[in-house]
């Protein structure tokens, strides 16, 4: 089973009714990472990389990130706990050099739209 | 392979009546060449302007730069895949017109980046304010999705330097260079005292504006493979990757790739260059362990004792980079990666996202946050008021005289990860 975490609305209107979302409204860039870090620490799988994509964390506020309920060995929990730890500590140092902008609509969608692209690529792998 | 590169050292472009190339000036008929751009149905209107070397001029944004080649013998054509049909390149001769390039902007989404200077602290940073520039501005029909407005603009500028470049065709090189790739077998026949070096290009691929191009393939579609260096001197590699403007390969970079270079420079005398492996950089965690995999196993089996590995891009394809070295070390092969930091404003902060213990020996291309101060310029040629919203821009970027106050991270090519660029650290 797979599920995409996301603040995006987009990846939600687009593929909310063929895989599990859960769709975190309103929250931000970092709470979507800290909320991949719980899947992690509660035996989820991490498919795909927190940081996709070369928007800085302080620049697109919109993160879409797959996990599974694969079984993940000690060794592999591991490394996704330090990838997701490691993610988060970049997007606080981005933040605390400049929080992210309020952006006016029309670049939210086109943020919007980049973070789908990225993370289109990874469930179009399990669809 | 060879590859015999002829040098047409170019000093000025210049818009004329008739397109050509004589003693060392580009003339353009403008008219002409945006009656060739435009067959391109999404594009509704294009715009032609050149940037040179000390002019106070700034191009944004900056999406691609591409440096006019054209094939004068040997199979192929440039930019095979692309915008000519699959043929194996790298043999034969190319002409290159050296101290030019094409320049491709537009408003492919709301946030932009990447600045060139012509002049001032910014050109400094950039290898292209040293180029003879043909900038050539896009607009997109109205609606075009975002996904077709980047391939129009991709296309648009390999279609100039492809015309810029077959103006050169006939003309006989002031210098000729030549590289040459022999195969396994005779490598280690010839230098069998030499250590054998290799290669491990890495490709942003991870989606819209984020993608490379091989022989016109979506490097995300592809598992890791070997190239020859002088295929990807022909236009093997294209760039459709227009985020993160200082560490990002434009096709220039391609073309021009600095390590490729250093290493013929050293090929048969205190190395021999057994040749390139390409992988590129996926968002799927398993697609990262399956190219580097793939990379560390083609290491193994060409018998490298070294490799040198480079990366393009920011964030996730630190991971990729780390996953290539360790393994690559761990197949017995010493490793030099080279990348860039983002490490806070003061530099005091830790570089990359990620790390490992094999990765001791480390080229940074420098630190992408520093702040910069980028005079006002008497013309922009692009789209100024992005400057607010540019990547390492922010709110009040673009100050009230012109100047601009933003990261490193605005200006392109400013810490490039294949060391094209002045900056570094010891």
């Amino acid at each position: 089973m797979y599920r995409i975490i996301t603040n995006n609305q987009m990846c939600l209107v687009k593929y909310g009714d063929q895989i599990q979302v859960e769709y975190l409204d309103g929250q931000s860039y970092m709470d979507v990472l800290v909320k991949v870090r719980d899947y992690i620490q509660n035996g989820w799988c991490l498919e795909t990389h927190p940081m996709t994509g070369s928007l800085k964390p302080n620049q697109t506020p919109y993160k879409s990130v797959m996990v599974s309920d694969r079984p993940v060995d000690k060794e592999e929990f591991y490394q996704q706990e330090i990838t997701i730890e490691n993610g988060i500590t970049a997007c606080r140092k981005f933040q605390s050099i400049r929080k992210t902008p309020d952006w006016p609509q029309n670049l939210l969608e086109d943020f919007q739209a980049v973070d789908l692209s990225l993370i289109e690529g990874a469930i179009q792998k399990i669809l | 392979m060879k590859l015999e590169l002829g040098i047409i050292p170019i000093n000025d472009i210049q818009f004329g009546a008739e397109s050509k190339v004589e003693n060392g000036t580009i003339y353009v008929n403008a008219d002409e060449l945006k009656a060739l751009i435009l067959e391109d149905e999404n594009l509704k209107s294009v715009e032609l302007d050149i940037a040179r070397p000390g002019e106070s001029v700034r191009i944004m944004p900056v999406k691609d730069v591409i440096e006019p080649r054209v094939k004068v013998s040997g199979e192929g054509a440039m930019f095979p895949g692309m915008i000519s049909k699959v043929a194996p390149v790298g043999s034969g001769r190319t002409n290159v017109l050296r101290g030019s390039a094409v320049v491709t902007t537009g408003k492919i989404v709301g946030f932009q980046e990447g600045i060139i200077d012509m002049t001032g602290e910014g050109s400094k940073y950039t290898p292209f304010s040293k180029l003879n520039n043909l900038v050539v501005v896009c607009e997109p029909i109205d609606g075009l999705a975002k996904h077709a407005h980047e391939k129009a603009v991709r296309m648009a500028g390999l279609k100039t330097a492809d015309y810029i470049g077959k103006l050169a065709k006939d003309i006989v090189a002031e210098e000729v260079e030549t590289f040459e790739t022999v195969s396994v077998k005779e490598g280690i026949e010839k230098w069998p005292e030499l250590p054998r070096i290799g290669y491990v290009l890495m490709l942003q691929s991870q989606g819209l504006m984020h993608d490379t191009y091989v022989y016109g393939v979506d490097a995300k579609q592809s598992l890791s493979t070997i190239i020859m260096p002088t295929e990807i001197m022909d236009g093997a590699i294209v760039s459709g990757n227009c985020v993160s403007a200082c560490d990002k390969n434009t096709t220039y970079h391609h073309l021009n790739n600095p390590v490729i270079r250093d290493l013929f420079a050293q090929h048969g005398k205190t190395l021999n260059f057994v040749g390139v492996i390409i992988t590129n950089e996926n968002v799927y965690l398993a697609d990262k362990m399956r190219s580097s995999d793939w990379s560390s196993k083609l290491c193994e089996w060409l018998g490298l004792d070294g490799a040198i590995v480079s990366q393009e891009g920011f964030g996730n394809p630190d991971t990729d980079l780390i996953m290539n070295c360790k393994k690559i070390e761990g197949k017995g092969v010493k490793t030099v990666i080279i990348t860039d930091e983002y490490a806070g404003r003061d530099g005091a902060s830790q570089s990359l996202a990620d790390a490992d213990a094999a990765a001791n020996a480390v080229v940074t291309g420098g630190n992408a946050n520093e702040v910069i101060h980028l005079p006002k310029m008497d013309k922009v040629i692009g789209y100024p008021e992005v400057a607010d919203i540019i990547a390492g821009g922010f709110d009040g970027s673009l100050q009230a005289d012109g100047s601009i106050v933003a990261e490193l991270q605005v200006i392109t090519g400013a810490t490039n990860e294949m060391g094209f660029n002045p900056l570094s650290a010891r």
